[in-house]
């Protein structure tokens, strides 16, 4: 059972390498780059909503931050994209640690409200300062990657899937071996329970500061390769629409799990480009999904698997195995 | 003297439109806090409500509607926002009530409805402007600056409202229902109070409470998908400065945040102001978590 399930995620990997090469449509290039993006993305939120229990519903601004980083740096400055890039991870992991500090003395509904706030703060923020920001418009025709003379642009948008696949499987490289060491396992153990992760000698701020830091940074380069793909920076970015986006692809792909986020970011992205017909209407059906995920497979399409042997044990009448 | 007279002049403008803002304010928040009171959740949804009980009175009260007047789309409005509420409830929060993680669950699944309902105003009403008649049309001086007598009913209507609500939670046998429920609930299971009967109640008033904010709303804000989000957050910063758990707590902070918006507005400029409202937000979460006079 092992020796198969090892093979997967390999072979997912080279069909998503090699399907370029077979691939002339510049639509299914662009839908399959926007996943790659969300894959990365919601990955990394899963860090602190997911692995570490925090509710943190700042993530996307962190990942708007990146950017407008990447957008002022290139467009309003002039400087090149290349700069641009460390100064967008820069600014999401200062972001994320900013917002972490007054989070660490709080709990529950009010981490929700403190994280909410800081993205509407960045909102109005970015409203305010039409100079730099744009406003209500945001940044526009933000200049393109090129390296070594050549636009990633170039043969269907070539180099941003790729470097769109690389920062995916960099992001899930990261998270395995973070959720895998012992630092994640003292932020799974402050999760699920605190007062006796802390008896144990978990230090409880000092963790979760670092987890907040930890998935502060892909949401940054995500945020700056996604602006220079789409060549603009929006200030719908931070808004309600992508937070719920995002929060389907978690919950629907399995929210905890190292690969739930990617599968959910998968298979939202393509239902909602396959409903891009019935336009605002494909939002109802999301918002349903999110709901019926909630109330029926708690665990997302990560835990169909285990649900699925288990109902078939239970059909063929085995006896059932205990539950890890 | 000089001062004192530029003070004074600031002064009217900045009491009027602070305390019509508050108005408003105290009906939402109330609302919002109300739930979070009794059923121990925070409701994103409170918002789209308001947006749909404006949207609803304009179905029912406007000539390109269904033209019955305003007086039918008002009690149309506030009736539907009601049976929304129970709805609400049922869907989204019953099935999810005595699991652990309920107040995770609540913020996903009432942000889920609001995504929901606001896709279907947009494809129900488009996104074309709309706005409801005044209540009351002309003008009133009050205190030396004009304000519609539809704003002044606001700031005379709101305190009545919260008023009967008062009085209902005190006096009356489902108000004490719902107090009860509020400080403990399995107590109240043992006393016999159909807990998921109160829960629908509150949630059914509080709707209500969003729904005819929204009609006094609509008729001085343009009517939009999206004119329930920034009430919303506006609601969230003046339930927690009062204090979550606190009623009184959460009236006296409507108050305040309206004022402070009116004085910021006029000092700072309308953009700035929610900037400031926001950072204001932040520091109080973190200096007050209980805010002025919250309890656990």
């Amino acid at each position: 059972m092992t020796q198969p399930k090892r093979l997967i995620w390999p072979l997912v990997l080279l069909c998503l390498a090699a399907l370029p090469l077979v691939n002339a449509d510049s639509y299914l290039r662009h839908v399959v780059i926007v996943a790659l993006l969300y894959a990365s993305l919601v990955s990394s939120w899963n860090l602190t909503l997911g692995v570490a229990g925090l509710f943190n519903f700042g993530h996307m601004a962190f990942f708007a931050i990146g950017a407008y980083a990447a957008a002022i740096t290139t467009q309003t400055f002039g400087l090149s994209p290349w700069i641009g890039f460390p100064i967008a991870i820069a600014s999401s992991l200062v972001a994320s640690i900013v917002v972490c500090l007054p989070v660490l003395r709080l709990k529950g509904i009010y981490v929700v409200l403190v994280t909410f706030a800081f993205g509407q703060l960045c909102y109005q923020v970015v409203l305010n300062q039409r100079d730099i920001t744009g406003g209500t418009f945001g940044i526009v025709s933000i200049p393109p990657l090129e390296l070594f003379g050549y636009s990633f642009a170039e043969k269907l948008n070539l180099g941003y899937y790729y470097a769109a696949l690389l920062l995916l499987v960099l992001s899930t490289a990261y998270v395995k071996r973070l959720i895998a060491s012992e630092f994640g396992r003292s932020v799974i153990a402050l999760r699920d329970n605190e007062t006796y992760a802390v008896s144990r000698g978990v230090a409880a701020a000092q963790n979760r500061l670092l987890i907040f830091a930890a998935s502060g940074l892909f949401p940054g380069a995500v945020g700056a390769l996604y602006a220079f793909y789409v060549r603009s920076a929006s200030p719908d970015l931070f808004g309600f629409s992508l937070i719920t986006l995002g929060l389907s692809m978690l919950l629907v792909g399995g929210i905890g799990t190292l690969w739930g986020p990617l599968i959910g970011a998968a298979v939202l992205t393509v239902v909602s480009e396959l409903m891009a017909d019935l336009g605002p209407a494909r939002y109802l059906v999301i918002a349903v999904m999110i709901v019926a995920v909630l109330r029926f497979f708690p665990g997302g399409l990560a835990g169909a698997g285990p649900l699925l042997a288990r109902l078939f044990r239970r059909a063929t009448g085995k006896p059932q195995e205990q539950e890890p | 003297m000089d001062w004192i007279d530029s003070i004074l002049a600031a002064a009217q403008p900045i009491l009027v439109s602070g305390i019509v803002l508050a108005s408003l304010y105290a009906l939402m928040a109330t609302g919002l806090a109300l739930v979070w009171n009794t059923l121990g959740i925070f409701n994103f949804s409170h918002g789209i409500f308001m947006t749909l009980g404006a949207f609803v009175a304009w179905q029912f009260a406007d000539a390109r509607g269904y033209g019955l007047g305003l007086s039918v789309g008002i009690a149309v409005s506030v009736a539907a926002l009601a049976g929304l509420g129970v709805l609400f409830n049922r869907v989204l929060i019953a099935p999810f009530l005595g699991r652990k993680d309920i107040v995770l669950v609540a913020v996903m699944t009432t942000l889920a409805g609001a995504f929901f309902l606001e896709n279907s105003a947009l494809l129900t009403w488009g996104p074309r402007i709309k706005q409801l008649e005044r209540i009351l049309p002309g003008n009133i001086k009050l205190m030396g600056s004009a304000i519609s007598l539809h704003e002044f009913l606001i700031v005379i209507l709101a305190p009545l409202v919260l008023l009967a609500l008062w009085a209902f939670l005190k006096w009356t046998r489902p108000g004490s229902a719902i107090r009860a429920v509020g400080q403990n609930r399995d107590s109240a299971l043992l006393l016999g109070i159909r807990v998921n009967a109160i829960y629908a109640l509150t949630f059914a008033i509080s709707a209500a409470l969003a729904g005819g904010a929204g009609v006094l709303l609509g008729a001085i804000r343009f009517i939009t998908p999206t004119m329930g989000t920034e009430p919303l957050l506006k609601a969230f910063i003046v339930v927690i400065l009062g204090g979550l758990g606190s009623f009184g707590g959460t009236i006296v902070s409507a108050y305040l945040v309206g004022f402070m918006e009116a004085i910021s507005t006029y000092f700072f400029g309308a953009y700035w102001t929610q900037a400031v409202m926001f950072g204001l937000f932040i520091v109080i979460l973190v200096a007050l978590p209980r805010g002025l006079m919250g309890r656990d």
